[in-house]
């Protein structure tokens, strides 16, 4: 009873976890923020948590409450099998054997997904 | 149940960990651009530029060349509306919030820190406060703008040796503040071109519940183009060339303590900004009237310097603990004020003075009267004696007095007790009107002295006198009413002196009057009896009136005073000798509300004279 307490005093403030990148063709990719990370541009790429934005196609840059990502694609095991790298929502690389049910950006030679293992 | 548990433990960690996300982007010159995510939502993103080379968040640019690190952080360090500068020994780091990052503008240059804001208006309803912190022994806080901003001193210790440590050239009011425990040290250069180690070319309002200390080595410790406030700060003043403090418009001190010492001019200075006075104004709006106002806390000045020869006025200046160019108001608040300076005052006020209700003041000055013999030769000479000088034309002469105003002197409450060593304790050159408040003025020359009419129609005054009049008006002087203690040395002066050569006369109608030395001759006594008795240096005395109780009072014990006592009161005086004190105690503990036993003094009828000076003997016993 104690513990829902708390949670209602600290429900009154507004969290923002994620920062989410839409681009122009209306996209939206959101990395979380709960710890900080790095945002580092080179040429024409802005990269962070693991995944990177052609600067061309990105139109916005902000933070939500929730994970708004879409446009995850539906991926073969085969693909999956072809990963180059794999990245948790922390922006941390992890191999396959460490991928359990959650969200994951994959890097394959077709190009980057965004998976939910389930 | 246990998953519930766990869900409600997922939901608590990820409010509090995730409570202030914020984009920190640092530019090529290091200053830290903070954007709390509250204020960059979807409704407010940032928007990629279509050239691909910036970016745009809350208005404010950024050219990814211009970047030299950006970060998305789980925390955030400024709130809204702030700017946060952390000096830290050769350099500065500067945080400026996002939803103000387009009206400011940061250049860091070492440990200097020059701020530019645009703004003309609130900024998300409320103005910019820049928070200083952090240690520097060569650094700067400058700003320059067109709207009121708040400067937060939040554990500063701060010197510029080259300039001012903060210079403000934005026009505007200005909030210093010192931040509730913490203690903040500021310091400016020598022989530089600031005029305060504190300037602001606009209003400032000085408060917080925190320490400021202010070491002005080229010019003033605080000065301000405007008017300056203070309020609840710990304010020290422990060095400067000029004034502790300089002002314009107006200065007023609503509560905190104010310590002003090792100034080389004035405590506190305020001048007419303009030409013409507006006088006191409601809520002091646009007020420009040169006067101080002092509602509370507690005021100690102790200045030193001598006069000086001011060449652009061509007049021997003396300093003050405080001077107005205006009128002064003393409502409450404890002032201790102490000038040893030669032709130094406590208070001078070129306009009217009133003390009222809860002010409570202790004024010493010990100073020589300084002069110089002609305007070709403004050597500053000294002298214990206003012979020396009297027949010296006033801009060759400045006299230490306590307190002196150039208008009309009114007082009707608080305590007020001042002492002057070789001139006049309080001097008006206009009227003076004592109505209440209890008073104790102790002086070489007249302890009161006004150039024209005096009345006393309430309250307590004793007027002790060892060097000439204890009340000494230059027109009629009326006692209405009120307890009154005159001293004064022996004939030709008097206890109570009006300037009966010049055509004016002494009226007592009322209250009640013990005067070493006699009235003045020809006195007009109306109302009530008076008498006359001998009196034993450093005795104590008990007044009655009609045979109840008045007051106790000591006779001073003064090398040379008037060789009888004169009283009177509206019944018929009695005296005491020699009478146990109780009750309350006034005059600086020469006087008590209450006293008891005693001997029955005996007294003569008083003649008040035909005229002419050091008039009412014993009448004969």
């Amino acid at each position: 009873m104690a513990m829902m307490g708390i949670l209602t005093v600290q429900a009154d403030d507004t969290t923002y976890p994620y920062l989410t990148f839409e681009t122009t063709d209306g996209t939206k990719s959101s990395v979380s923020v709960s710890s900080d990370q790095t945002i580092t541009i080179s040429g024409n790429t802005l990269t962070i948590g693991g995944q990177s934005f052609t600067l061309a196609n990105l139109s916005k840059m902000y933070f939500s409450t929730s994970d708004q990502t879409t446009g995850i694609s539906e991926i073969m095991k085969a693909d999956l099998e072809e990963a180059t790298e794999i990245y948790d929502l922390r922006g941390c690389k992890i191999s396959k054997d460490q991928m359990s049910r959650g969200i994951y950006v994959i890097k394959t030679n077709k190009g980057t997904f965004k998976v939910n293992v389930k | 149940m246990k998953k519930t548990i766990y869900v409600l433990l997922a939901a608590l960690l990820l409010t509090i960990s995730a409570t202030a996300q914020s984009l920190n982007i640092t530019d090529a010159d290091g200053i830290i651009y903070q954007f709390l995510a509250a204020n960059m939502t979807e409704s407010s993103a940032a928007a990629f530029g279509a050239d691909e080379n910036s970016v745009t968040i809350n208005g404010k640019t950024f050219y990814f060349t211009g970047i030299s690190s950006m970060t998305a952080k789980s925390t955030s360090d400024v709130e809204n509306n702030t700017v946060s500068i952390v000096y830290n020994g050769s350099t500065a780091i500067v945080t400026i919030a996002g939803n103000v990052a387009p009206y400011v503008t940061a250049t860091v240059n070492g440990a200097h820190v020059t701020i530019a804001q645009s703004n003309t208006d609130a900024v998300d309803g409320d103005e910019i406060t820049y928070v200083l912190s952090g240690t520097t022994t060569d650094g700067e806080f400058a700003l320059s703008g067109s709207y009121k901003c708040t400067v937060s001193l939040a554990g500063l210790t701060l010197t510029n040796p080259s300039g001012a440590a903060i210079n403000i050239t934005n026009g505007k009011r200005i909030q210093i503040s010192a931040k509730n425990g913490t203690v903040n040290t500021l310091t400016d250069g020598t022989g530089g071109s600031q005029k305060g180690c504190i300037y602001s070319k606009g209003q400032i309002q000085l408060q917080g519940k925190g320490t400021l200390n202010v070491v002005g080595n080229t010019k003033h410790a605080i000065k301000s183009g405007d008017y300056i406030t203070v309020k609840n700060l710990t304010l020290n003043i422990t060095s400067s060339v000029g004034d502790g403090i300089s002002c314009n418009e107006y200065f007023q001190m609503k509560s905190g303590v104010v310590t002003i010492s090792g100034v080389g001019d004035d405590g506190i200075q305020c001048d007419l900004d303009g030409t013409t006075s507006t006088g006191e104004t409601a809520d002091h709006e646009d007020e420009d009237s040169g006067n101080i106002y002092i509602e509370g806390g507690t005021l100690n000045i102790s200045v030193t310097g001598n006069a000086t020869w001011d060449s652009e006025d061509s007049e021997v200046k003396g300093t003050k603990c405080i001077s107005a160019d205006g009128d002064m108001k003393i409502s409450g608040g404890t002032l201790t004020l102490t000038n040893s300076g030669s032709g130094g005052k406590g208070i001078k006020v070129d306009g009217k003075l009133t003390i009222s209700d809860d002010a409570n003041l202790t004024v010493t000055t010990t100073g020589y009267i300084a002069y110089c013999s002609s305007t070709s030769n403004t050597t500053i000479r000294t002298t214990t004696s206003s012979s020396t000088t009297e027949k010296l034309d006033d801009a060759l002469k400045t006299s230490p007095k306590g307190i002196k105003a150039d208008g009309a002197m009114t007082i009707s409450g608080g305590t007020t007790v001042v002492s002057a060593k070789y001139h006049e304790a309080i001097e008006t050159k206009s009227t003076l009107d004592i109505t209440g408040g209890y008073v104790y003025a102790e002086s070489g020359d007249d302890a009161i002295n006004s150039s024209s009419h005096m009345t006393i129609s309430g309250g307590y005054v004793m007027a002790n006198s060892s060097g000439n009049d204890g009340l000494d008006a230059n027109g009629n002087m009326y006692i209405k009413g009120g307890n009154v203690f005159a001293i004064a040395k022996t004939t030709p002066e008097v206890g109570l002196d009006a300037n009966t050569e010049g055509g004016y006369k002494l009226y007592i109608s009322g209250g009640n009057v013990v005067a070493i030395g006699g009235f003045e001759s020809g006195a007009s006594i109306t109302g009530g009896t008076a008498k006359s008795a001998s009196y034993t240096k450093g005795a104590w005395y008990g007044l009655y009136n009609g045979g109840t109780q008045v007051f106790a009072f000591k006779v001073p014990s003064n090398s040379s005073m008037g060789s009888t006592m004169a009283v009177y009161t509206t019944g018929t005086p009695a005296l005491s000798k020699g009478v146990t004190t109780s009750g309350t105690s006034f005059w600086n503990d020469n006087g008590y509300s209450s006293f008891s036993g005693g001997s029955s003094v005996s007294l003569s009828n008083y003649s008040s004279g035909g005229g002419g000076p050091g008039g009412g003997g014993p009448g004969g016993h």
